[in-house]
């Protein structure tokens, strides 16, 4: 499939470092935006180990509650802002040009100031520890952020919060140029033939994520300014009730974004699976255009089930939230019986990247349905803002976006560096996750059930609480083994990895059709695109996919199969 | 030896399961004993797991009407979430299982079927549809709210304890020092009425599978009704800053006779002369510490007789700033502390008895204020 032969030859008039440092190359970006999500990776994971290194006995003080509050605060800011986002842009960024035949980003020096406003928003947000500490827990809930008139006493009154908010709104103002950047990319740089209806399903979901950012972000921010005004500002008076503000409008302005911002996080990973799963089936995707309305649907339903983080706070009206909060498990229902049908009858081979795919389906279909349950009330009332909810939002954050993000990695690296991830280490990393990651967080179910809230920073002993705290603390270590041989890997095969082929994969999509890694302008040639699987019909022709091609392309004149939802 | 070959038998059954099918056996899905078995196993074990998590996940019954509607709730909502778990978990594996390997051939390239996306769509849809009415129904008896409670109790968040009082009553337990235990009568309509004036607490008792954010500028209130005498622990819910950990309290349901004699002790005590100070036996020292600055205790070593609870006075001199006094030894578990209160405040409290050692007492909103303690 390699249409291109050119030699590359080294750039000789200046440096590797010049030209990492300033390159507007997609692909280069892509692989920094993977880089610093890496890093604060692990400096979030290690701060979750420290904090699961204080729960694990009962009445333990090796975190005073200040260090405690900070670590769980940064941890959660690190992941989400720093890992989760950044890296599925780093994902999106190397892969949508090449899959939709594209030479590069529509704006690459956007691309790049958006890449390095990340790091330079993290430094912020790790300046915190520097002034202060911002123990006030990701959700930054007022009037605890708030150090405005009033007297109230919280963390808020030293310089820390003012760090934490000003990192966030670089992070928020990055992912917005971001946000512009996909979405005119993917309306106006795809190749000659590649209709919507033939867009990878990858790109589907980056557009989908992408259009939630753009409307999410800018509510967060804006949170985030008048915040800062509260704080520094006497006559402020947004947030604080004590100055005549409203402590509910921080909840509303907050999860306006913050729910819109778990479906930026994850409907990417489920962008990966869904190429993951079909090539390593054989197949193509079950219920391609039905996975597409899926997809928008939850975009959609998105911005209507904020406020199903405030039952408990009295404030909200209880139906409408609840209601949507369940209809939108139905797409995201439809999108596991996809997955499970794709399967069905293919050729399942389990490389590296399909057995974290499969690690995905299993572990997300957990943190789905134990938050499903959350649509109900009752139910809520009794289990939110404990263990339940941190067992709940692990299982889709971990369980699902990052062995996501790592099933991509396994699945692109070869086409980013020419070589393999080596796969027995592959096989162990993700043995230690599947194992670490259900005996942290399952365990933490049944501490909800139990009555255990989160963000505490030490507990009596009562209960089953000190047996399931120390098996979820033995899993946190089970998982940094597992991250640890995952970075061993990438270590080892960037420079001694087997070398790979171009379509290394016998896959699908555009990226496979040119050289691993890709020529700074990516294509010489582009095969004909007919169908959303281009690829796939140059190597097996139209005749191997029996009469089915002849139905997709029906279909795809006549509106097709399950655009509902 | 034993060991080798169990592993070795282990290794070829998985590895006659993951080769690919003999192309004679064009047909998919001809039987074979050892990669049943297997699938038998794993199918096994997986409900094993599956039921053990459920037994271990069930809440016990609710202690109010309320907390129990709410329960009956949980075995409605139990059914839909198995029946998808074990659904969706058993297709996973048995396509896993069924469908492994690689052959010369593509398989048949199917690219979907509109009647069971309506399928999967509708059905879903119908569960959501249930559950979401049955759920309005218990939460309809859950807010339910009397125009007539039989008692009225003030609940108020502050940093970091609980204070409660009974305004008809004019009694109050204030958690200051303690953990507060309450009284609350079984079998009437008791209204909780919650107040801050600080940040955002929530009043949370796991017993009664129930909790409500306490915030400032909105009364929030609920009834509850106590069916099962006992006790209840209760803590604060939702992040309230340094010393959100140990907002704890405890939730005594006895008859409504044991409830009245209660508030009469109550009431003669509060009548009495003012709190007295926590009774020691005699000879118990007075530990007195203070702090000034955020780098130290104005005290860096103190000592106290071993054996013997004593008296903790500390004074937190710095405006503006909070710090307790805490006691931890050597493997670093705390034995004591007090409060966390923010200066300018002092604090008294009884430590308990310790065996003869040196410990480290430590601020714990700022641990590099350190100092020794020697009990001897």
């Amino acid at each position: 499939m390699a249409t291109t032969t050119l030699v590359r030859e080294r750039v000789g008039y200046r440096s590797t470092l010049f030209e990492w440092l300033t390159t507007t190359d997609h692909k280069k970006i892509g692989v920094l935006y993977l880089t610093s999500s890496l890093i604060f990776f692990l400096l979030g994971g290690l701060q979750a180990l420290a904090i699961r290194t204080q729960l694990a006995f009962p009445n333990q003080a090796l975190l005073d509650h200040a260090t405690y509050n900070d670590f769980f605060t940064i941890h959660g800011t690190t992941m989400i802002f720093l890992f989760a986002m950044p890296i599925l842009s780093g994902l999106a960024n190397f892969v949508v040009p090449l899959q939709i035949g594209a030479a590069d980003m529509a704006f690459p020096r956007i691309n790049a100031l958006g890449f390095w406003m990340v790091p330079m928003g993290g430094l912020l947000i790790y300046a915190t520890y520097l002034a202060g500490g911002a123990g006030i827990g990701w959700t930054g809930y007022v009037p605890l952020s708030d150090a405005g008139p009033g007297g109230v006493f919280g963390p808020g009154t030293g310089l820390g919060v003012d760090f934490w908010i000003m990192g966030l709104v670089f992070l928020g103002a990055s992912s917005i140029l971001g946000a512009i950047n996909f979405l005119a990319t993917i309306f106006k740089l795809r190749a000659p033939g590649l209709t919507m209806w033939r867009l990878p399903i990858f790109v589907w979901t980056v557009l989908v994520t992408q259009t939630l950012a753009l409307f999410a972000i800018p509510v967060f921010t804006t949170a985030l300014v008048l915040l800062f005004i509260d704080r520094n500002f006497t006559h402020g008076a947004f947030f604080n009730p004590a100055a005549g503000g409203n402590a509910i409008l921080w909840q509303n302005m907050f999860w306006f974004f913050g729910h819109p911002e778990v479906y930026i996080m994850i409907l990417p990973a489920m962008g990966v699976i869904s190429e993951v799963v079909p090539v390593f089936s054989r197949k193509p995707l079950f219920g391609y255009k039905a996975f597409i309305g899926a997809t928008i649907g939850i975009g959609l339903l998105a911005f209507g089930v904020w406020a199903h983080h405030m039952f408990a706070t009295g404030a909200v009206y209880l139906p409408f939230f609840s209601f949507v909060t369940g209809l939108i498990g139905v797409p995201t229902g439809i999108k596991f019986f996809n997955w499970l049908a794709t399967m069905w009858r293919g050729q399942i081979s389990l490389k590296t990247p399909m057995l974290f795919a499969i690690a995905f389906l299993a572990m997300f279909l957990i943190g789905g349905l134990d938050g499903a349950v959350l649509a109900a009330v009752p139910f809520d009332y009794d289990v939110t803002d404990t263990y339940w909810v941190v067992a709940h939002l692990h299982y889709v954050l971990f369980g699902g976006t990052a062995l996501g993000v790592f099933a991509g990695i396994y699945y692109w690296f070869p086409k980013m560096f020419g070589r393999y991830l080596d796969e027995r280490l592959g096989q162990i990393h993700w043995l230690l996750m599947f194992i670490g990651v259900n005996l942290t967080f399952f365990p933490m179910h049944i501490l909800g059930l139990e009555g255990m809230p989160r963000r505490i920073a030490t507990y009596p002993a009562t209960l089953d609480w000190p047996i399931l705290n120390l098996l979820a603390t033995i899993g946190a270590f089970v998982i940094a083994a597992g991250v640890a041989v995952f970075f061993v890997n990438l270590a080892i095969s960037i420079r001694a990895g087997a070398p790979a082929p171009d379509d290394p994969w016998d896959a699908y999509t555009l990226e496979w059709a040119t050289t691993s890694p890709p020529p700074p302008y990516n294509f010489d040639t582009l095969p004909p695109i007919r169908s959303e699987r281009p690829l796939f019909d140059l190597k097996h022709g139209a005749a191997s996919d029996g009469g089915a091609l002849a139905v997709a392309t029906v279909a795809a004149g006549a509106g097709g199969p399950g655009g509902e939802a | 030896m034993g060991f080798r070959a169990t592993w070795h038998r282990l290794a070829l059954a998985f590895r006659r399961l993951s080769s690919p099918r003999p192309s004679l056996a064009g047909v998919p899905g001809r039987p074979r004993r050892a990669a049943t078995r297997l699938r038998a196993i794993v199918l096994v074990a997986l409900a094993a797991v599956l039921l053990g998590g459920c037994s271990l996940a069930y809440p016990a019954a609710g202690g109010t009407v309320q907390g129990q509607d709410i329960r009956s709730l949980y075995d409605i909502l139990l059914i839909p979430v198995v029946v998808i778990f074990v659904l969706v978990e058993g297709l996973l594996v048995w396509a896993l299982l069924r469908y492994r390997g690689r052959r010369a051939n593509l398989p048949h390239q199917t690219h979907g079927n509109n009647l069971l996306e309506i399928t999967w769509t509708v059905i879903p849809t119908l569960i959501v549809l249930v559950v979401f009415a049955l759920s309005m129904q218990t939460l309809g008896k859950v807010d339910a709210k009397s125009s007539d409670p039989a008692l009225v109790v003030d609940v108020t968040g502050k940093q970091w304890f609980w204070d409660f009082s009974y305004p008809v009553q004019k009694v109050t337990v204030s958690g200051a020092g303690q953990e507060p235990v309450i009284d609350l009568p079984v079998g009437e309509t008791i209204l909780i009425r919650l107040h801050s004036d600080n940040v955002i607490h929530s009043f949370y008792v796991p017993g009664f599978l129930f909790k409500r954010d306490v915030i400032p500028g909105l009364g929030n209130q609920f009834d509850i009704n106590i069916t099962t005498p006992g006790i209840y622990r209760g803590q604060c819910a939702e992040f309230c800053g340094f010393g959100h950990a140990d907002m704890r309290f405890s939730i005594q349901a006895v008859s409504q006779a044991e409830f009245a004699s209660w508030i009469a002790g109550q009431q003669a005590a509060a009548a009495a002369t003012p709190t007295p100070a926590p009774s020691l036996a005699a000879g118990a020292t007075t530990l007195s510490v203070s702090a000034s600055t955020t780098t130290g205790f104005e005290q860096s070593s103190l000592s106290v007789a071993a054996g013997k609870p004593f008296a903790v006075a500390f004074d937190d001199k710095e405006a503006g700033v909070p710090h307790d006094f805490a006691i931890k030894d050597s493997s670093g578990k705390v034995l004591f502390n007090t409060r966390i209160i923010t200066g300018p405040a002092s604090e008294t409290a009884t430590a308990p008895a310790l065996p003869a050692g040196t410990y480290t007492f430590f601020c714990q909103v700022h641990p590099n204020m350190q100092g020794t303690l020697t009990v001897q």
